[in-house]
């Protein structure tokens, strides 16, 4: 005779199963990462006051891969990325914006960095940003989602429960004391920055400093009272193995969310650096990127000589080592 | 258990089938539509159950608020003239919820007793006073309406409520360590099982849906009022049942009960929705057929000695008295709708000054909002497909008659620039079609559909700063939060650099303050003076304070949204002043429902 299951036992066992899946939450323990551990670039002392740039053309692409090689040498992206890494690229897909409107990457470069570091025996390449706008949208929008997936990548939106309250507590944070990043950011061996050259309503002009906002969860608006020392607190605390900005295309009015196509001028250019200071001192120089005249002056823009004072990199637009 | 006594009719398994399929499908559009995922390439499908539901078709012929895709309800009226109140027993997916729970509760329950034959009046009186509400364009029988009732709390209440259970385990599992947790909530994300969380962001200051409990406890109160009789809902209230009922008194195929009746009572103590009556005079019972909803379990299954047959020849029988409401039921009915509807007119109008845009309604909404009102019924449709989650429905804040019609919650939400659109759509210029998904799914057109060009032309309402909440205002701290992310090319908040009060200053004793004075007042200072000033904080300090371009703004909310305050934000969107709708000719979009054309869904 089959045991038959009673109608009443069925729902006690329901029950019971269903108050334990709500109760889990309070015995779960969060074993997550906690602190950034990502390889910093083996020259990357040596190179603080370098960058490697590539101008011209109609290829971001190609542009990328000569930036790199031009800062890297001939083995570019192989002097950092080992067999077996798991790379985490994390390039602005902020904004719900077609490429052309300059508010996210060139689609391409994210492509080429990806194909880069498979080439250089990635195990596993990660792209993702935390987005401004809804998300979904765009990822799909900036064409970046589709590119990255072509070009091999693994591209997934962020979910709310994986980011760790990371402690910044590195005595050169002067105001953030802890943030929600993203656990992905954490857990990679290599993080890839891929910023895009804008003005910025606030800060005057948004390039890689500003960019790994994108690693972050939490209230972001909170990162606004006193932006340039909260930005160089979070590049002390999140500090990428490489840099790349993307200015393709520049938006020289109405960043960062952009708009109007009229607003972007084609720059063609594309800077690779292991300090996101760097490079921002050399792309927020009028003399180097087509700012609008009396936008700003490198002085005003503030989180570069923060980030300077932190160590980062240099403030001193004199300094820098250009590699073109 | 002992084993079924008798085998079921086919039809009966065909129906068992076929309430399932439907639920099946409700719950499959409910989920893909749900947040906008699917809805753009067939916006028709989100909104199948409710174009095709009758009391809707009616109700809004008699509101004035008719649109040709109502037509698609014909359809079931006349499904319901052949096989009567078919719809309730083979579709109806309140129905088939009533039918789970009452299995899985309820089948032991001895509830013959319950019977209570005139309890079932009320729903044609229901019926009448809400067909008179709708003669006075108000189109509130949504409220009662079963389609709408199921789609409300599924979307509002059992689907948010099913995915927050769902993710909290498998999070928790997760960061217990169990891996596998992690691929099955990736892969149900992926597969758009989930209510998308990427939209709910960290900084967001309200997640979640303000009347889920109010929507779980009606559908729950409603399913389990079945503890006192089977299909409760079904028999006495549901006016859209009523109406169906009415429709299938013709009906051929009603069950009949011949002469081999014995009047044992069987069959009025096993049909679920009560639909067998004695006779009058007769030895003998007879099925209601106004109650029928042709579920084929009385033809095979109730009967000892099998006097009932569906569809047998037989002649019509009149309702017997007592069944049906008599002519002063009817006339109390109509005669109570007639009398609260100018009460629920003026309920609504006491509490604005301007009734033209009295709350924050979805991108083309009919104004002014009377006529919104008559359209609307209060389906939750465009709540659940907002990809933003930012349409709720509103309170009794505009006088009752607008009880759970949608209205913006911008702390949870904001209206997505880009709705409806795709990238292909953006760069190959494919700008004409509709863009407002709210307006895609609305089954009666009381969201009219807007181009793209056309939403964000349209204004929604108008952000104002509040100037004792909002930072650069209040306290002099930076921010501009706002102003970064208003999607609009041409923004529609500027900011200005300003000489502020520094608050560090001010907190300095007077004695201080007054040595700062007479240090700054000094022509020229030493060097031990000047550092003595240096070390003190500066009397003012200069930071960008925002404005908001009033014509440009279209009250999108995503300013409200992201304002980094905790509590109310220090931007805030308002309802329209009139004058603005006149001067921006929005207010042309009056009474544009009459032209039946560009009305409704396509």
């Amino acid at each position: 005779m089959v045991h038959r299951l009673s109608r009443r036992t069925f729902l006690r066992a329901a029950g019971a199963a269903a108050c334990g899946g709500l109760a889990l939450p309070g015995c779960a323990s969060d074993t997550g990462q906690r602190t950034f551990s990502a390889r910093a670039h083996p020259a990357a002392d040596e190179w603080k006051n370098r960058i490697g740039l590539a101008t011209g053309g109609d290829d971001p692409g190609r542009n990328t891969r000569t930036a790199i090689e031009k800062l890297c040498g001939k083995d570019g992206v192989r002097t950092f990325v080992k067999d077996g890494d798991v790379v985490v690229v994390k390039p602005n897909i902020g904004w719900a914006r077609v490429p052309e409107m300059g508010a996210t990457v060139d689609p391409a470069v994210v492509a080429t960095v990806v194909g880069l570091c498979r080439e250089a025996g990635a195990a596993k390449v990660k792209v993702f940003d935390n987005s401004v706008g809804t998300d979904a949208k765009c990822y799909q929008f900036s064409g970046i989602e589709a590119a990255a997936r072509q070009a091999g990548a693994d591209v997934f939106l962020c979910a709310r429960h994986r980011f760790r309250k990371v402690a910044f507590d590195d005595p050169r944070c002067k105001r953030l004391t802890e943030w929600p990043i993203y656990g992905d950011v954490l857990t990679a061996d290599v993080l890839i920055n891929v910023a895009i050259a804008k003005t910025h309503n606030l800060c005057y002009v948004t390039l890689c400093m500003k960019n790994l906002m994108g690693t972050q969860g939490g209230d972001r608006g909170k990162m606004h009272q006193e932006l340039a020392q909260n930005l160089a607190d979070l590049n002390v605390t999140i500090r990428p193995t490489l840099n790349i900005l993307d200015a393709t295309r520049v938006m020289v009015a109405g960043g960062p969310s952009g708009g109007r196509k009229d607003q972007v001028v084609a720059a063609r250019t594309v800077v690779a650096g292991t300090s996101s200071v760097t490079v921002d001192c050399w792309a927020a120089d009028p003399a180097n990127l087509p700012w609008p005249k009396g936008h700003h002056d490198l002085a005003a823009v503030e989180f570069v000589a923060r980030g300077a004072e932190a160590g980062l990199g240099t403030a001193d637009a004199d300094k820098i080592a250009v590699s073109a | 258990m002992a084993k079924r006594k008798k085998p079921r009719h086919p039809l009966h398994v065909l129906r068992i089938i076929s309430q399932l399929v439907f639920f099946g499908l409700f719950l499959v559009l409910l989920v893909s539509t749900a947040l906008g995922t699917a809805v753009t390439a067939r916006p028709w499908l989100a909104h199948v159950f409710l174009i095709t539901d009758p009391l809707i078709l009616v109700g809004m012929t008699l509101a004035g608020a008719f649109t040709t895709a109502l037509l698609a309800a014909l359809a079931v009226v006349v499904l319901s003239l052949v096989l009567p109140r078919a719809y309730c027993g083979w579709v109806c997916p309140l129905g088939t919820t009533m039918d789970i729970v009452d299995k899985l509760l309820f089948r032991k329950r001895d509830r013959s007793k319950n019977i209570a034959p005139r309890l079932r009046q009320v729903k044609y009186g229901l019926l009448v006073a809400l067909l008179v509400l709708a003669v006075f364009r108000l189109g509130v029988f949504g409220w009662f309406d079963p389609l709408c009732i199921v789609t409300r709390s599924f979307s509002v209440a059992v689907y948010p409520m099913a995915d927050h259970v769902a993710k909290t385990s498998l999070v928790a599992a997760e960061e217990s360590g169990i891996g596998a947790a992690a691929d099955i909530y990736d892969w149900a994300a992926g597969a758009g099982l989930f209510i998308r969380d990427a939209n709910f962001k960290e900084g967001a200051r309200g997640v979640g849906y303000p009347w889920s409990f109010t929507f779980a406890a009606l559908l729950v109160a409603i399913v389990l009022a079945q503890a006192y009789q089977k299909r409760f809902w079904c028999r006495n209230l549901c006016p859209l049942g009523a109406m169906m009922g009415l429709l299938g008194s013709v009906s051929p195929l009603r069950p009949r009960v011949s002469d081999k009746c014995v009047a044992c009572g069987a069959c009025r103590k096993r049909c679920k929705m009560g639909a067998f009556e004695p006779a009058d005079g007769q030895e003998r019972y007879r099925c209601l057929v106004q109650e029928c909803i042709s579920c084929y379990a009385c033809e095979r299954e109730f009967c000892p000695v099998d006097a009932i047959h569906v569809g047998a020849a037989a002649p019509r029988v009149r309702p017997a008295p007592g069944i049906l409401p008599g002519r002063r039921a009817f006339l109390g009915s109509a005669a109570t709708g007639a009398v609260f509807a100018p009460a629920l007119l003026l309920d609504q109008r006491a509490r604005n000054k301007a009734e033209t845009n009295p709350m924050l309604r979805p991108p083309g909404a009919v104004r002014p909002d009377t006529e919104f009102l008559s359209a609307c019924v209060r389906c939750g449709e465009c709540m659940r497909v907002c990809p933003t989650n930012a349409l709720h429905p509103s309170g009794i804040e505009n006088g009752i008659a607008g009880l759970w019609t949608p209205t913006f919650v911008f702390n949870i939400g904001y209206c997505e620039y880009f709705c409806g659109i795709t990238k292909e759509d953006v760069e190959q210029g494919r700008l004409e079609k509709p863009a407002n998904l709210c307006a895609m799914v609305c089954p009666t057109g009381a969201i009219r559909q807007l181009t793209h060009p056309e939403k964000i032309a349209h204004k929604i309402g108008t952000a104002v700063f509040d100037h004792s909440r909002c930072l650069p205002w209040a306290r002099g701290e930076e921010c501009l939060t706002c102003e970064e992310q208003c999607p609009l090319p041409d923004k529609a908040i500027s900011h200005r650099y300003e000489d502020v009060v520094n608050l560090e200053w001010l907190a300095m004793p007077q004695p201080e303050r007054h040595r700062y004075e007479e240090l700054e007042a000094k022509e020229s200072l030493t060097d031990a003076e000047q550092a003595e000033l240096d070390a003190m904080p500066a009397k003012s300090k200069r930071i960008a304070r925002p404005y908001v371009l009033r014509d440009r703004c279209t009250g999108c909310g995503t300013c409200e949204n992201v304002c980094p305050l905790d509590g109310a934000s220090g931007i805030r969107v308002e309802r329209l002043q009139t004058r603005e709708i006149r001067a921006t000719g929005v207010g042309g979009q009056q009474r544009q429902r009459r032209r039946r054309g560009r009305g409704g869904p396509r």
